[in-house]
């Protein structure tokens, strides 16, 4: 008697689980990968608003990997694995081209209407980023860039103007920690670290000098003699006490961490900094950071590396039309207004660094334009993460004095060069 | 047929006892191999174009491959037996008859029950130029006047690499150790005591005979941990400084995850297969035959 109770129970309830399939069918629920950094917080009051419009597709967030190579990793698992549990995920400047490549990215020309949709507002760097061989194969969602900060008031203390080039502001680094005595305080912190960063530490004296990485065509045009010259302007730096002997212990959140305890004077870093120096609880710098251009090298011309975060659509995702509608919701002017708004994030369309009501809130977006026209790209190429890997590595082992930078120089052209012909 | 399995004779019950385990292990072990080892071979470069064997030539000239095989081999050589050596001093000292042996016991277990990437980010703070405890402690007592940057000096960042999984797995050494050692019954020191033989005699001639079949068990564990070192040097220095510090799993981790080359990932697991092959082989031959 109990094994057929047992039995119409478990039929029941299969039943019900049934209707309850049914119902749930007109219910998509999108996965999305965002990482910590890039604000889950904010993005998942986009979604909220967009399930308002929307009441069927319902968003579900997923987050990790701290860095863009742990997300790179995490990523490129998933989908190596040709596995559909994301539809869409947010990924950093660097990896278009390589996810297209693979096969891994949807193109969303169907979506959001061809290349011609990235053109006018755009900020330039984010339409040559995410149209590969014609196609759009993601949507700009956030800038960045890296920028200089700078204690505004140990520069007003000791009147020394913003410097211009390197050697100006080793000087007035040099100048300011003379004067303030106090063995903790760093002339410029930068990131030798062998992580993404670096890639950026190397690069950044390198254009400073007017010099290109790579041709439009992914080919290698490496200036061997000025890689040198932009890495000796560090390693004189360390020599000079200006940067901190363990540069090439250093990470992003590091400097960040430094600058915002008041032991930095100089400091390069991401755009999302800014917010984290004068918006956190533990910042006793508030109110006295400025930002500023990159200073050139001597008779060269200020150049910045250029970050900022797309939206991609997992080529395996079985949403793809739902998947599709909301990208474009998340790549309109709206939402770059909203994340400006709430969290500092650079835009990605050029109108909204003028707008009034971000400017409210965040006052140098307007001096930011300039800047982040002018940033550079790091090389787009399918083997990134490779070319990446030789140059942080390499960069960091130099910082660490490990290698010479000639020796260093030779080895990324020479290997980097093998991958970008 | 079907009668036949209802009253199975000997060899057919055997075979249908043991093949569910044979499906198992030809699902997780033999597969997996199988595939590397396709995927190694039947690799395609960008272009479509096949590979066939070019993975393995690149591999053998590649210069990479030779400093992580170098790197993973000096790892091995330096801290199984080191392991060893701490393992057994730890597992003498927890053999002593103490009053309460929880304690003992416990403190033997933890580092042991430490995930590995958590014992590589302690130390490496415990390294750390500015902000580490082992610089702190130096430069009190005037042993140096400006801190080291232990992890970003390529003998130094090996040697504290070393001490690391030295610490982390000398308690697993113990453990095994310990279980052996409390097998050796306690007449044999009796006697030996009586014969007038000393501690030092003792601890040759009989500890260590007696513990040997426990002592090669523990080497084999460790020596193919040993080859597959990643966690540690992976966390406390990302094979840095340059790649002083790479070890073998970690360039295929590298290259089959962050370069998403399967082929070339592959082919170097393969080489590392060979190499724990031919290590493992040695072992069960010459030292396992001895003690047995």
């Amino acid at each position: 008697m109990k094994k057929r109770q047992a039995l119409k129970f478990t039929a029941l309830a299969l039943a019900a689980g049934l209707c309850a399939g049914s119902v749930w069918a007109q219910q998509t629920t999108l996965r999305v990968f965002v990482g910590p950094n890039q604000r889950p917080d904010l993005q998942q009051k986009l979604f909220q608003e967009y399930n308002k419009a929307n009441p069927n597709v319902k968003v579900e967030i997923e987050t990790g990997g701290a860095t863009s190579e742990l997300q790179r990793q995490y990523l490129s698992t998933v989908l190596n694995a040709k596995d559909s549990a994301i539809d869409l995920f947010l990924i950093d400047i660097v990896n278009p081209a390589q996810y297209s490549s693979k096969g891994w990215i949807e193109p969303l020309d169907k979506y959001v209407g061809g290349p011609a949709a990235l053109r006018n507002d755009y900020l330039p760097v984010y339409q040559q980023a995410n149209v590969i061989d014609g196609k759009v194969f993601a949507m700009p969602s956030q800038g960045d860039a890296m920028f200089m900060y700078y204690r505004k008031d140990l520069l007003a203390k000791y009147g020394v103007a913003e410097p211009k080039t390197w050697d100006e502001l080793a000087a007035a680094a040099k100048k300011i920690m003379a004067g303030e005595g106090n063995a903790n305080l760093q002339g410029l912190s930068i990131q030798g670290a062998p992580i993404e960063g670096a890639v950026c530490t190397f690069l950044l004296p390198y254009w400073g000098q007017g010099k290109q990485f790579n041709d439009a065509g992914g080919k290698l045009t490496l200036d061997k003699p000025a890689a040198v010259k932009g890495l000796n302007a560090w390693l004189g730096m360390v020599d000079q006490g200006v940067i901190k002997k363990n540069v090439a212990e250093v990470k992003t959140p590091d400097t960040v961490n430094e600058f915002k305890a008041g032991q930095v004077v100089f400091a390069i870093n991401w755009g999302f900094a800014f917010d984290r120096f004068k918006d956190d609880a533990d910042s006793k710098v508030k109110g006295q950071v400025g930002v500023m251009p990159l200073p050139a090298m001597a008779g060269g011309k200020s150049a910045t590396c250029m970050g900022g975060w797309q939206w991609a659509m997992n080529a395996y995702s079985t949403h793809k039309d739902e998947a599709g509608k909301l990208i474009k919701f998340l790549s309109s002017k709206q939402a770059s207004a909203f994340v400006a708004k709430e969290g500092s994030i650079l835009p990605v369309f050029q109108s909204v660094y003028a707008d009034p009501e971000v400017n409210k809130v965040v006052p140098w977006f307007k001096d930011a334009l300039p800047v982040v026209l002018a940033a550079q790209s790091r090389p787009m190429v399918n083997d990134y993460g490779q070319v990446s890997d030789i140059i942080r590595t390499t960069t960091s082992a130099i910082l660490a004095r490990t290698k010479t930078p000639e020796a260093g120089v030779d080895e990324i052209a020479a290997r980097v060069g093998r991958l970008m012909r | 047929m079907l009668s036949k399995l209802r009253d199975p004779s000997e060899k057919t019950l055997a075979v249908m006892l043991l093949s569910p385990a044979f499906a198992l292990l030809l699902a997780i072990v033999v597969y997996p191999i199988g595939k590397l080892i396709y995927n190694s071979l039947f690799a395609i470069d960008k272009d479509g174009a096949f590979l066939g064997l070019q993975n393995y030539v690149d591999v053998w000239q590649d210069p990479l491959f030779w400093n992580a095989t170098q790197n993973t081999l000096l790892i091995t050589l330096i801290t199984v037996p080191g392991a060893l050596i701490v393992g057994l001093a730890l597992a003498l000292l927890a053999n002593l008859p103490f009053k309460r042996k929880w304690p003992v016991r416990l403190s033997l277990l933890l580092p042991w029950a430490l995930p590995l990437s958590f014992a590589g980010l302690i130390f490496a703070w415990f390294f750390h130029t500015e902000y580490g405890v082992v610089n702190d402690v130096l430069m009190r007592l005037g042993l140096q006047d400006e801190p080291t940057s232990w992890l970003l000096k390529p003998r130094w960042a090996f040697a504290a690499i070393c001490l690391t999984i030295i610490w982390k797995t000398a308690s697993f050494m113990a453990l095994i150790l310990l279980a052996g050692l409390q097998m050796i019954p306690r007449s044999l020191y009796e006697a030996a005591e009586v014969d007038g033989a000393n501690l030092w005699q003792q601890f040759w001639q009989i500890t260590i005979p007696m513990l040997m079949p426990s002592i090669v068990v523990a080497l084999i564990f460790r020596t193919i941990t040993a080859l597959q070192t990643f966690d540690i040097p992976y966390t406390m220095t990302k094979g840095g400084p340059g790649e002083a510090t790479e070890t073998l799993a970690m360039l295929i981790h590298k290259y089959t995850i962050d370069y998403s080359d399967i082929g070339f990932g592959s082919t170097l697991a393969v080489f590392m297969f060979v190499i724990s092959l031919v290590v493992t082989g040695f072992y069960l031959n010459h030292i396992g035959k001895n003690a047995a």
